[in-house]
């Protein structure tokens, strides 16, 4: 055994049969057959060999100075991880409970349409701005979630306009969405919202019979046509982008990902994101009506990728936004701020939820424990605490601690590891702790398999498939 | 450089000056070579005359016998020598024009076209004066060498002298980026503050040794620490890779390196070699016919515009290229240099072509064939 090279820090997975899959902490990958995996750890590789140049390319051996390749990799790993620097942009915030729908799949104890219990109090959302703009983060995004916060219009106008007086000082990139099923949007509202720059996102989760079994409006047979009605109006005000739309898999959905995918194309819309449900924290009679096994999922999303492919290949732009997420971890040297698949986890630190009552919560299935009186996951409130007491807590910390793939069990061997992201809230609903166990974990088993079809699909060097991929990543 | 040679007269050291033929007033000549036919003798206060008249009068410096006047256009800047030399520093209807900050250099190239020198006297007070002599409406001139940093932080004041004789001109630096490792002198750089500032660095290989092997000696990463520096600073980058027998094969790994390492570079450029200098000597090492190398370069080029990187390929001939990649093609010949063969003349793309290195008359691709249909070229912004 010479040594001639020196192996640098990677992680690895018998990808199939015959090949090895190799990772990096920056992201960097490479495929080696298991003769050249076997001689490349006993070093007794050829550096002058392509196979040895390409290893080193990735920066996984090196025959030079480590320290001056570890110098490069110190650089990628600041780039990947840059979006920390920031601290918390994304600032959920729930006007009301208040709802008009009753989806099938709900989590939020939501509140009829003549019950005013849970609605904000004017100095609860002043104090909500307040500690929001203590934020460090450059960017502040304020999102209104429900309940449906247009139930709530002028909660959600109030917010809005006490937002932009503090920026006036704060001089932040703010920005704004409102979660909605669409429904109760008048023109003046969406008039309202297109002045003030806040971006709609609603919910759509398929074609008529589908959507309105899923996400049927309270007093109405007809939810999917008053959806299409409502989302026609917007558009002619705003324009064609101002509203997207995200969907949930319920049982009922599985089978029809072919028919959601040109449901979403009939609507003019241009991406998908194929989400599984996360049945946090229902009761288990309950859970069985709506929720399904993950490897059900998994089968449908790489059906409803393929799918989505062949669209592309004849022409038609559609993108997939979760493999497309995962592409531009996988593909690109950049950051990707993806709140619900970070390491460290974006709990808190990149995402932080605003109740109704001014409790503030790292995540919103920090929200739903709640509703089971676990307030493991409330940082605070905003009328009692400070921002400081809140956001650099001893709470915070030991969560987050407990949040980085690099060091959880299994994750950190894991050749997934540099793609992938905690979710310490999940792992304590389901599996009673934030470090969670791996082996029985859905999250793990979705990730895990669609990353590694993922990469069966860029093993393939086809170039018409690669090419779709860069414009989904570009 | 583009030359012209005349009888010389009453010429002891070189004269450094701009080209009129119009003629300039008596208080603004000092500087002025008067170019004028038939001329016997030369008004006061010039600094030469070239001319094609054999008889001379007078005891001023001239230069007589010159055959093509109508190769001097008002405003070039010339040197002419004792030897009846004249060459051109600037040419005015170039876009190609380039001060020399220095010969010297710390690389050893095996395809270097202009092997540098050992020694040389400091030539920034020349370059200085060369540069308030050159037209403040110039577009692009460049800074190149030998590697130009060597002159330390002379190199400032030529950007500085730029700024300030050439206000609207883009600087395009062509260095080999090492001394940028320095993390100061990146910041030295960044303080002049030019306003349309590019640095060019070549780089040849994803693999250390390799780069270092071409360019005789051991400094990949101080490149890349210098490229790092710049980045730094948000000065704007363009790699450079000159495509040989010893740099094609791995192309497509080089460009996905580039892409994972340096993704803040502005430009990417794939040149065709110029076949003069060393690349003439070690021709035996390095040569290979462009056209069997499209593979490669394709895919290179290909991965890094397909990652919105803006890539280009100079100094290639279109007929020679893959169709694919040819709207990236850019004909960057310094005129000078640039030549075609007769096959090129009834080629509908020799408007659009490249053409070739004078240099690489002898040694072209074997794959040259007029091409008799259009396309459409673009390049990127």
């Amino acid at each position: 055994m010479s040594e001639n090279y020196k192996i640098l820090p990677f992680r690895f997975a018998r990808f199939n049969e015959s090949e090895y899959l190799l990772t990096n902490d920056v992201g960097e990958y490479i495929f080696l057959s298991n003769e050249d995996f076997e001689k490349f750890i006993n070093k007794e590789l050829d550096v002058k060999s392509t196979v040895f140049q390409d290893i080193a390319s990735k920066q996984i051996a090196t025959t030079d100075n480590v320290e001056d390749v570890v110098n490069m990799l110190a650089t990628k790993f600041r780039t990947k991880k840059s979006i920390l620097r920031d601290f918390t942009s994304l600032h959920m915030v729930v006007p009301t409970l208040r709802c008009n729908s009753s989806c099938i799949y709900c989590q939020v104890a939501r509140k009829n349409m003549d019950d005013h219990e849970a609605d904000m109090t004017k100095k609860t959302a002043k104090n909500v701005v307040k500690t929001i703009f203590e934020s460090p983060s450059p960017c502040i995004k304020i999102e209104f979630q429900g309940g449906d916060p247009s139930t709530y219009f002028e909660m959600v106008k109030y917010i809005i306009e006490e937002a932009e007086w503090q920026n006036l000082f704060k001089k932040k990139d703010l920005g704004f969405v409102i979660c909605t099923n669409v429904t109760l949007l008048t023109p003046d509202m969406v008039k309202y919202l297109k002045k003030h720059k806040c971006d709609i996102s609603t919910s759509l989760d398929g074609p008529k019979e589908l959507h309105n079994t899923n996400r049927p409006l309270q007093d109405t047979t007809h939810t999917h046509e008053k959806f299409e009605e409502s989302i026609k109006m917007i558009r002619k005000i705003c324009g064609n982008d101002c509203v997207s739309a995200l969907m949930t898999t319920s049982k009922y959905s599985l089978g029809h990902f072919k028919e959601i995918i040109n449901e979403y194309v009939r609507m003019g819309y241009n991406n998908i994101f194929l989400r599984a449900l996360n049945p946090y924290g229902f009761a288990k009679q309950y859970k069985e009506k709506i929720a399904y096994p993950v490897e059900d999922f998994i089968e449908n999303f790489k059906e409803g990728l393929d799918y989505i492919i062949e669209l592309n290949k004849q022409g038609t732009f559609f993108i997939e936004g979760y493999a497309s997420l995962l592409l531009k971890r996988i593909l690109t040297p950049f950051a990707t701020g993806f709140v619900d698949l970070q390491s460290p986890a974006g709990v808190g630190i990149a995402g932080a939820i605003y109740d109704w009552d001014g409790n503030v919560y790292v995540a919103d299935e920090g929200r739903m424990l709640a509703r089971f009186k676990d307030y493991y996951y409330k940082l605070g409130n905003v009328n009692e605490d400070s921002y400081q007491s809140m956001f650099n807590g001893e709470k915070l910390h030991h969560i987050i601690e407990n949040a980085c793939t690099e060091c959880l069990p299994m994750c950190s061997e894991c050749v997934f590891q540099p793609y992938c992201g905690a979710d310490p809230v999940r792992n304590y609903s389901e599996q009673g702790d934030m470090v969670g166990h791996r082996p029985t974990s859905d999250m793990c088993k979705k990730n895990t398999a669609i990353m590694h079809y993922l990469f069966e699909l860029l093993k393939k060097h086809d170039p018409e498939i690669n090419r779709i991929f860069w414009s989904w990543i570009n | 450089m583009k030359q012209i040679n005349g009888t010389a007269f009453n010429i002891e050291a070189d004269i450094l000056g701009r080209i009129t033929l119009k003629g300039k007033s008596i208080f603004s000549r000092k500087d002025e070579i008067l170019v004028k036919s038939d001329a016997k003798d030369l008004p006061s206060g010039y600094a030469a005359l070239i001319t094609n008249s054999v008889q001379i009068a007078g005891r001023k410096p001239c230069v007589g016998n010159v055959q093509t006047l109508e190769d001097f256009n008002e405003g070039d800047v010339v040197l002419i020598n004792k030897k009846g030399e004249i060459v051109f520093l600037y040419e005015i209807k170039s876009l190609h024009n380039a001060i020399f900050a220095t010969e010297r250099c710390n690389h050893r190239c095996i395809m270097c076209p202009q092997p540098p020198v050992a020694e040389e006297k400091d030539k920034t007070p020349f370059n200085l004066k060369l540069i308030s002599l050159i037209d403040k409406n110039t577009v692009e001139i460049g800074i190149t060498g030998g590697e130009p940093t060597l002159i330390g932080d002379k190199l400032f004041d030529l950007i500085k002298q730029i700024q300030k004789y050439q206000p609207k001109a883009g600087i395009s630096l062509l260095t080999n980026g090492v001394k940028f490792a320095d993390k100061e002198y990146a910041m030295k750089l960044a303080m002049c503050k030019h306003h349309d500032l590019q640095i060019d660095v070549p780089i040849f290989s994803d693999i250390a040794d390799e780069h270092n092997r071409i360019v005789g000696a051991k400094t990949f990463y101080k490149t890349v620490q210098g490229l790092y520096n710049l980045a730094l600073f948000h000065q704007r980058i363009g790699l450079r890779i000159v495509v040989h027998k010893q740099t094609y094969k791995r192309l497509p790994q080089l460009a996905d390196y580039i892409y994972h390492n340096f993704p803040f570079v502005s430009q990417v450029a794939f040149l065709q070699m110029e076949t003069a200098g060393n690349a003439n000597t070690n021709l035996e090492e390095l040569w290979i016919d462009p056209y069997d190398y499209n593979e490669e370069l394709k895919q290179a080029v290909l991965l890094l515009a397909n990652r919105g990187i803006c890539t280009r390929v100079y100094n290639a001939q279109l007929c020679v290229l893959p169709r694919e990649i040819r709207e990236f093609a850019v004909n960057a010949i310094s005129d000078w240099k640039d030549t075609y063969l007769p096959e090129c003349e009834e080629c509908k793309l020799r408007q659009q072509c490249g053409g070739l290195f004078a240099s690489n008359q002898k040694h072209h691709s074997a794959h040259i064939n007029p091409n008799l249909e259009d396309i459409t070229a673009s390049a990127c912004v």
